[in-house]
């Protein structure tokens, strides 16, 4: 009996793991398209279906339309014009570093996000059920009809698109792009066509899955944002390449969250892992499939070169005047001192992120983990274990050491893309599980934290801030002058000839990722003891990529950054007297990003056109073009092949990229 | 040490095997660069010439095949520890680090491999390790006559520059064996005469060796001592440059691949 019971049991975990995981499926194949085809990983994806779920609520809930006049406006009618402008801002972010495309999808993402945020509010709104409500049996097990029609509808979506890209001329140039993307340009076709077309799916699905995850979850942009980066882990089992593969990825990661939610009904530790379940797929995977199974689309690309934007001397004095402006902020600021004591701590944060980031080239988006566990380790360490308050602080960076080398092991094998996407994955299961663990921030997920004993006041503790920033400061200026500091750069240039040259380049990685993380550990206990507590809903997985996209605001390079960073965040909402003033920064923060990334884009690419006609090094890409030998013979015939109406063969579609891919 | 034969000197590749996937780009090649001369590595575009330098410089593993340096075994270590062991190359595509200045550039040549995989030795460099990167960095601009652009960007020179730049990164790091990859794509034919002028210069003063993979016939004639013909991945002809001038083998594969070009 137990048996039976016990199939059904997980019968029906299976079967809502399907329906949702069919959904992740979907998303993922819209985002492994896109990105397939434009060399853009889209962060924003999820905040496209958030998008398209709000519209759907604005037209039928609050202005009353019929429900299938809202999901024809949200869902098949609106996606056509945010395609065409996501056509036209990849298109210029495509030619930018691998960091700039990301701080630009970022970008995005921060923007649709907070002004969703900013006009609906951040709590949860009721989604109405359009769909029938009944339930039915299958298998022995009870389903909403909903459910199934969902379930129904993402694997129709599906079929019809396999359908459309094994037979339609479009799928055929599309398929073309997907096995080599270079071959998009040699093919004849419009490029921007091919790339419209492979946008406006992209949204169609991603908004599809908006308006279908809603009705379950309810409409909240975070969560539906977040929900669609489940589809990463989906996307990722298709090794961000196979489409059919990233649809059953979907399936599996469905399945397993669902299982998950069985298995670890009852264990407190473990209640946070099935949510993280499509983000432990996404980090395992990024870690053990073969590196040359992960090629990033679009390559890399160099940094544009910025200039000090002033001399030496001149950043001397203006650092100085920065310091004696901090200590004069208490005398002139009142009551708003607490936003400037934050502001501090930000700017610790900031100078972590920003050797990691602008300095060294690594991208990481599990850095408020970072912070988070830093103010945990306070706690435990000052409240807990009663060590001094100094001790404490330095331990608890110490303490964030182990975990930011934990972060740097994807470093080791990945960059730019698919190091951002590991961090990623590492930062939600990091919040997912850990945050919400008792481990961490125990039983009422706060735990009390204090100021040192003399600095008790505001003021006197604005000043043990300023120290700490100061120091830091003064820190990282050192470590720019000395040899780790070129030897940083040049890794953020170019690691393979930084290895040739005998340098062993993991060791610097792990190095910078230790200092970066202590910086981070030092900031987050500093962070709790400010605000007398330490907690995790400051340090989500969103605020890493905020801190990522403010960080690129500020142009060039240089020690002014972490300063400017800290002030527009923390600093600047404080003086704007508004309801949804952060929501509305946040979308500021978002749009501004994505300007930047365009801007900065162009440059680098004005950069690589000019070094091309110098160089001849584009003398292979010539000789690709222009075809010598038979294996150029072949390339031309399996691409007049996927330029024609006909279903090319697909073996000579692969034998063209091998050969492409030998080539390069 | 001084009853060795020439065979153990230098760079020693016996019987390299690289396939990607079903395609073979280098078959079964063997070669020697023996120290105090400049060996050239020619062949048609495709021939296998990067993906011998990539396997010789630990880029790439090999399928089959051994590399040796100066009589030790180092098919299996890493890029690092090649370079650790005295092997230096140049890319085709130059790549310099383009944020840093040009006697920055050069001077992380030699930086890099003191600072190997040691945390401290990255983190911080003793006052005698600056003297010796000073002064190596300077030997080195003065030899290629960058000392004018030292405080440039490397990412603002033009391609005649970033070769020198390349070249003098290797230099100063005082690799014992240099491989050089088409060092004078993208030269004038002045530059690239000055550019053969400094390597001859370099390896007449040190004793180093050098392995050069060049399209340039004039330079590749000028200033090689001996030359290793690759087609489709084979070692298809080895000789003086006069022999290979001489060789119908030769002959055939160049004209074979312009050929199919017109």
């Amino acid at each position: 009996m137990w048996g039976v019971y016990a199939v059904t049991e997980l019968m029906t975990f299976v079967l809502i793991g399907i329906t949702t995981g069919s959904v992740y499926g979907l998303a993922a194949m819209g985002l492994v398209l896109t990105y397939k085809t434009s060399g853009i990983f889209n962060f924003g994806h999820g905040a496209i279906a958030a998008a398209a779920a709000f519209v759907f609520y604005e037209l039928h809930t609050v202005r009353g339309l019929p429900w299938p006049v809202a999901l024809i406006v949200a869902v098949v009618a609106l996606p056509p014009m945010m395609a065409l402008v996501l056509e036209r801002i990849t298109r210029v972010l495509s030619r930018g570093t691998p960091t700039l495309k990301i701080v630009g999808t970022v970008g995005l993402q921060l923007a649709i996000v907070g002004s969703l945020l900013a006009v609906y509010g951040g709590s949860m709104l009721d989604f109405p059920a359009f769909l029938p409500i009944d339930t039915v049996e299958l298998l022995g097990v009870l389903l909403g009809v909903d459910q199934l029609i969902t379930a129904g509808l993402a694997a129709a979506g599906a079929v019809g698109f396999f359908v459309f890209f094994r037979m339609s001329a479009m799928g055929v140039r599309m398929r073309a792009v997907v096995d080599d993307p270079d071959l998009l340009s040699l093919s004849g076709t419009s490029p921007f066509v091919v790339r419209s077309w492979a946008w406006l799916i992209g949204t169609w699905f991603a908004a599809l899955s908006g308006a279908m995850l809603a009705p379950t979850i309810g409409l909240d942009a975070m969560m539906l944002t977040l929900l669609v980066v489940q589809a990463f882990g989906a996307a990722a089992v298709g090794r961000f390449s196979s489409l059919p593969m990233t649809y059953v990825g979907g399936l599996l990661v469905g399945v397993l969250a669902a299982l998950a939610t069985n298995f670890v009904s009852g264990s407190e530790i473990l209640s946070g892992l099935p949510p993280a379940i499509p983000f432990l797929v996404l980090f395992v995977v990024l870690l053990v499939v073969p590196r040359g199974k992960l090629v990033e689309i679009g390559g890399h690309r160099v940094a544009p070169l910025s200039a000090p934007l002033v001399s030496t001397r001149t950043a001397r004095i203006l650092g100085l005047l920065a310091i004696v402006v901090g200590a004069l902020v208490p005398f002139v600021v009142g009551a708003k001192l607490p936003v400037y004591a934050s502001a501090l701590v930000l700017v610790l944060v900031f100078y972590s992120l920003n050797l990691l980031v602008r300095t060294s080239g690594q991208i990481s988006l599990a850095h408020a983990g970072l912070v988070a566990v830093g103010s945990a380790a306070f706690s435990h360490l000052a409240v807990g274990a009663g060590l001094p308050w100094l001790m404490a602080v330095v331990l608890a960076g110490v303490v964030a050491i182990p975990v930011g080398a934990l972060v740097a092991v994807p470093s080791i094998r990945l960059s730019g893309l698919y190091l951002a996407l590991a961090t990623f994955g590492f930062g939600l299961l990091l919040e997912n599980v850990l945050y919400r663990s008792e481990l961490m921030f125990g039983p009422t997920n706060t735990l009390p934290a204090h100021r040192p004993a003399l600095f008790e006041g505001d003021t006197a503790f604005y000043y043990v801030l300023l120290a700490f920033a100061i120091g830091c400061g003064v820190v990282i200026s050192m470590i720019g002058r000395s040899r780790l500091g070129r030897l940083l750069r040049a890794l953020a240039d170019s690691p393979t000839t930084l290895s040739t040259l005998g340098l062993g380049t993991n060791v610097t990685r792990m190095t910078v990722f230790a200092i970066s993380a202590f910086i981070a550990g030092v900031a987050g206990a500093l962070w709790a003891s400010n605000g007398h507590s330490a907690t995790g809903a400051p340090f989500t997985s969103f605020v890493s990529l905020t801190w990522l996209a403010i960080l690129f605001l500020h142009p060039g390079t240089g020690a002014a950054q972490p300063i400017f960073a800290a002030t527009a965040l923390g600093v600047v909402p404080a003086y704007i007297t508004n309801e949804t003033v952060n929501e509305w920064t946040l979308a500021f923060f978002g749009i501004a990003a994505v300007l930047v990334a365009i801007y900065e884009s162009t440059r680098t690419a004005h950069r690589s056109a000019a070094r091309h006609v110098t160089a001849a090094n584009s003398s292979r890409a010539a000789d690709r073009l222009a075809g010598t030998g038979p294996a150029a013979e072949r390339l031309r015939s399996a691409l007049g092949a996927a330029s024609k109406r006909s279903t090319p063969d697909s073996t000579r579609v692969r034998v063209a990229t091998s050969i492409s891919a030998r080539t390069r | 040490m001084t009853g060795n034969h020439r065979d153990d000197s230098g760079l020693r590749v016996d019987g390299l095997t690289v396939r990607f996937g079903g395609n073979t780009a280098v078959d079964n090649a063997s070669f020697h660069a023996p120290m105090g001369t400049i060996t050239g590595l020619i062949g048609p575009n495709g021939a296998g010439k990067t993906t011998t330098f990539n396997a010789c410089s630990g880029l790439l593993r090999p399928t089959t095949g051994t590399i040796g340096l100066s009589g030790q075994d180092i098919t299996r270590q890493p890029p690092a520890g090649r370079a650790r062991s005295g092997l230096g190359r140049t890319f085709q595509r130059m790549d310099l680090f383009d944020s840093l200045t040009v006697q920055q550039n050069v001077s992380l040549g030699l930086e890099a491999r003191v600072a190997g995989s040691n945390p401290l030795k990255q983190l911080l460099s003793p006052p005698a390790e600056r003297t010796a990167v000073r002064n190596a960095t300077e030997e080195v601009l003065d030899v290629c006559g960058l000392t004018g652009l030292r405080a440039e960007p490397a990412g603002s020179l033009s391609t005649g520059h970033r070769r020198l730049v390349d070249l003098g990164r290797v230099l100063a790091g005082g690799f014992s064996l240099l491989l050089l990859d088409e060092p004078s794509s993208g030269l004038d034919s002045a530059e690239t005469r000055r550019f053969g002028a400094i390597v001859q210069r370099v390896v007449a003063e040190r004793g180093c060796g050098v392995l050069l993979v060049e399209h340039d016939m004039a330079l590749v004639m000028s200033i090689c001592d001996y030359l290793y013909v690759l087609d489709f991945g084979e070692m298809i002809f080895e000789g003086t440059p006069a022999e290979v001038r001489a060789s119908e083998v030769v002959r055939a594969a160049y004209l074979g691949s312009e050929a199919v070009d017109a």
